[in-house]
């Protein structure tokens, strides 16, 4: 690309796009929540005393906080390019350049810039966020069970603090790979200049931004009292927090499904000549399969919580079962997104970790096809297993079976893929870096996950272990223990691309041992309260739980150092790390025949793949 | 020390520290925060023998401009509403009277179990002055029903139903001038935190009746602890 920006661009009288950025976003949003907030104070009627459902104040908080989503979109700038094409003047060259934020330094991190390297480093900082506040919820917690009678925050401020926690790690946990990685390194790793859909791209993570502040809001209007999953018709008798819950999931579902489109296009449309489905990384199938699973799963989440707002705020009775409703709905709507989730969740990290193994061990990837196999039969089998959620609910018990053996079955697919990692690993001539050793943690981890996760599959023992921290352990050890565990792997190993730089090792490693052991110890504790039959989402408990609880106080305090250590890591290695080669790691993707900064359109020449990614120690690889 | 270890730990106790501060204004912020103190009254005569006296008198207000919501009913104006607290601290090992002042109407309870006076000296109540041990369930307006765990303190079973008032005395503006006061006895055990709640299905325009006030501490329940 050989187009600079001129001066005019900059030069007073610039035009509305150069004017936004998060900042006017930030006071659009607010003024228009502001103003829609009044008026409505002023001109929507009282209920009245008969109503079955008071719905005013749920109106008022809804419409205020669209409001603030419409304010914040238009002030970022997402509106002007489809304004512009309806009126059927599209962008300019020099506009695209600068949405694109050539030449514009740091200013294009705050503005709805298409370049998808940017793109994936708003979203690593947004993930980093979202983990520390997820994280320090998570202390509040585990703060409060140090002790048996709790009482150190307020009961509904706990509940809420749950709630609030839980919502935020899944979304963390659904961005982390996908997010930073997919977005700043796949479009290289297949040889393309860029996503298929720059501007959807930004729009996508400006989405998550714009999603924050009703989560936040909701939290001084009385929280997220119904834990993450905000179960109906409880979530309906729950304060007006509940309403931020519905515009956060409402929002981040639209921008999933935006990014879903986005990166499946892209890897079906853009690949370099020669990168023939067999030649295409394992990282490009997990991503794929994870965006292609939320496809389908993240609209019907987003419908779930339509309903929900409309039985809060328009008195309809889609969960009430009083008025001819049924709780169950949300639980079928919540659960089909729900179980395909973990999944999304899981499948990049392990396609990460699947893509790294080759690279440390030297080898080429053990069985490419049972990888894709593995990747494929989990992605197929995700969207059968929801019901395993409600197997004590009471709904159409007679499907428990079927959906015990669909569930029990996925442990094919996920056996293959530890095969692949296993048979990589195998004689290889192993390079110890933190990458490398968060395969065996994953292996470790995933392995607990993996077989604590077939006991809950099994209806007989689901209906003692339902609803107990043993729950809460299981899923913590799948999407913390093995999802995380590749994420973080992630960044150590794309780092130096990502920023030029390679990641201090000794910091890499305190981190990787503290968090892997802290997480253990915590972990594992609460594995034996739930045995022991302690309910989670509980602010007390008896004290014969409290020398488990206690570890597992201790474990999160020490996962806590270790994520700090980790986050001072990434800090001072982006600012003073030792600078990195092209290939720090000698492997043979195309994201490592960049040099850093890489340029724009990420090639001068795009790149004919000719080799197999894993061909080490075969001629001509 | 290494500059790299140095500055990690620098980061370690920076985040610790935002994460306690986070921690300690969330657990200050508490929407009941106030405590009302039961008032010690001399010695009673109970069939445990003489014990400590103390009392509590509250009402409950059909709408949130009573209480402790500040000016103008706070965030939920319209909310019912115990006061002038709704988390209360008692002595152990004492007997407690307490006078609830009931100005809210009411209807039928949704279990019938709670219509009747429970955990009180032999199991009874004054209502406006003459004993009763249950009020009609279709009549109740709301209850006071302490409940706790009995692993690790002494058990604490304490319902009762308080009169809902008529719907003629029941004024258009204010509070009515005909309240329903119910006066009970009960003894305390150990030291130990208990929480209350009404059982009365009062939160008005939400499913079922159980959210809105009901579903919102500060309102219809809270924490009662018994002191030593």
């Amino acid at each position: 690309m050989t187009t600079v920006m001129s001066k005019s661009v900059s030069a007073p009288g610039k035009s509305i796009i150069e004017k936004l950025n998060v900042f006017t976003a930030v006071a659009l949003g607010a003024i228009s929540a502001i103003v829609v907030w009044r008026l409505s104070l002023a001109f929507l009627p009282q209920d009245a005393d008969s109503a079955l459902i008071f719905s005013r104040e749920d109106k008022i908080t809804l419409l205020s906080m669209c409001a603030w989503f419409v304010g914040f979109m238009t002030g970022i700038g997402a509106l002007v390019g489809p304004f512009r094409w309806l009126m059927g003047k599209d962008l300019s060259h020099e506009e695209n350049m600068f949405l694109a934020g050539k030449d514009m330094g740091p200013k294009r991190y705050f503005r709805y810039t298409t370049d998808h390297k940017v793109v994936g480093i708003q979203y690593l900082f947004i993930t980093i966020l979202i983990f520390f506040l997820g994280g320090t919820l998570a202390m509040l917690i585990r703060t409060n069970l140090g002790t048996p009678e709790g009482g150190w925050l307020h009961a509904q401020a706990y509940n809420s603090i749950v709630g609030t926690h839980g919502i935020l790690m899944i979304v963390g946990t659904i961005i982390m790979v996908t997010g930073p990685f997919g977005n700043f390194i796949m479009p290289i790793m297949i040889g393309a200049r860029d996503m298929a859909f720059p501007r959807l791209n930004a729009l996508s993570f400006w989405l998550i931004v714009a999603a924050a502040i009703p989560l936040l809001w909701g939290q001084f209007i009385g929280g997220i009292t119904t834990g993450w999953s905000a179960y109906n018709p409880l979530a309906s008798q729950a304060p007006l927090g509940m309403d931020g819950y519905i515009m956060y999931i409402c929002i981040f579902a639209i921008s999933t499904m935006v990014a879903g489109a986005n990166i499946t296009t892209t890897v079906v449309k853009m690949r370099a000549k020669g990168m023939t489905w067999n030649r295409t990384p394992i990282f490009i199938y997990g991503t794929v399969a994870s965006v292609a699973l939320a496809l389908p799963a993240f609209p019907v989440f987003f419908l779930s919580q339509v309903l929900s707002a409309f039985d809060r705020a328009l008195g309809t009775s889609f969960y009430n079962t009083k008025l001819g409703g049924s709780g169950w709905l949300y639980e079928n709507l919540f659960w089909l997104m729900g179980h395909p989730e973990v999944y999304v969740i899981l499948i990049p990290s392990l396609a990460a970790l699947m893509e790294m193994a080759p690279v440390f061990t030297r080898r080429p990837l053990f069985s490419f096809n049972v990888a894709i196999m593995g990747i494929a039969g989990i992605s197929g089998l995700s969207v059968l297993v929801w019901a395993h959620h409600m197997y004590i609910s009471g709904w159409a018990p007679l499907l428990n079976a079927p959906f015990m053996l669909t569930t029990e079955l996925i442990s094919i697919p996920t056996g293959m893929l530890f095969l692949v990692l296993i048979g990589t690993l195998w004689r290889g001539r192993l390079w110890m870096t933190m990458p490398l050793m968060s395969i065996f943690a994953l292996l470790w981890n995933f392995m607990i996950g993996g077989i604590t996760g077939i006991y809950l599959s099994d209806v007989p023992a689901d209906g003692f272990l339902h609803g107990s921290m043993y729950v809460t352990a299981h899923f913590h050890y799948t999407l913390m223990g093995a999802g995380l565990t590749g994420a973080l792997a992630s960044l150590v190993y794309w780092f130096p691309k990502m920023t030029g730089r390679m990641f201090d090792k000794t910091l890499s490693w305190i981190s990787f041992w503290m968090v892997q052991i802290g997480f253990n110890v915590a972990f594992v504790g609460m594995f034996m309260v739930g045995l022991a039959g302690q309910p989670r989402r509980v602010e007390s408990y008896a004290p014969t739980f409290n020398t488990a609880n206690m570890v597992t106080t201790a474990g999160a305090y020490i996962i806590m150092i270790g994520m700090l250590v980790l986050l001072y890591g990434v800090i001072s290695s982006a600012r003073s790390g030792v600078k990195a080669p092209k290939n720090p790691w000698q492997a043979k993707t195309l994201e490592w025949t960049v040099d850093y900064p890489i340029p724009l359109e990420n090639f001068d020449v795009l790149p004919t793949v000719t080799s197999d990614p894993y061909g080490y120690g075969k001629a001509q690889s | 020390m290494n500059k790299r270890i140095l500055g990690a730990l620098a980061t370690v106790v920076l985040g610790a520290g935002v994460i306690a501060g986070i921690g300690t204004y969330v657990a200050s912020a508490k929407n009941d925060s106030t405590v009302l103190a039961a008032t010690p009254a001399g010695t009673m005569d109970t069939p445990q023998g003489n014990l400590p006296h103390a009392t509590l008198a509250i009402s409950v207000y059909p709408d949130s401009s009573a209480g402790s919501h500040g000016k103008d009913g706070g965030a939920h104006p319209g909310y019912v509403t115990y006061g002038p607290s709704t988390n209360f601290e008692v002595p152990a090992h004492s007997v407690i009277t307490m006078t609830v002042t009931n100005y809210d109407g009411g209807e039928s309870l949704n279990n019938d179990y709670f219509a009747r006076v429970r955990g009180t000296i032999d199991g009874s109540a004054q209502l406006n002055g003459e004993r009763m041990t249950s009020i009609s369930p279709d009549a109740v307006g709301h209850t006071f029903t302490i409940h706790g765990l009995a692993v690790g303190q002494d058990e604490l079973f304490v319902s009762v139903p308080m009169k809902a008032v008529a719907e003629e005395d029941m004024p258009e503006e204010g509070f009515t001038t005909k309240p329903n006061v119910t006066t009970f006895t009960f003894i305390t055990g150990s030291p130990g935190e208990y929480v209350w709640n009404c059982e009365y299905p009062c939160g008005d325009g939400t499913i079922a009746k159980f959210g809105a006030a009901m579903s919102t501490m500060g309102y219809m329940s809270g924490h009662f602890t018994v002191k030593g």
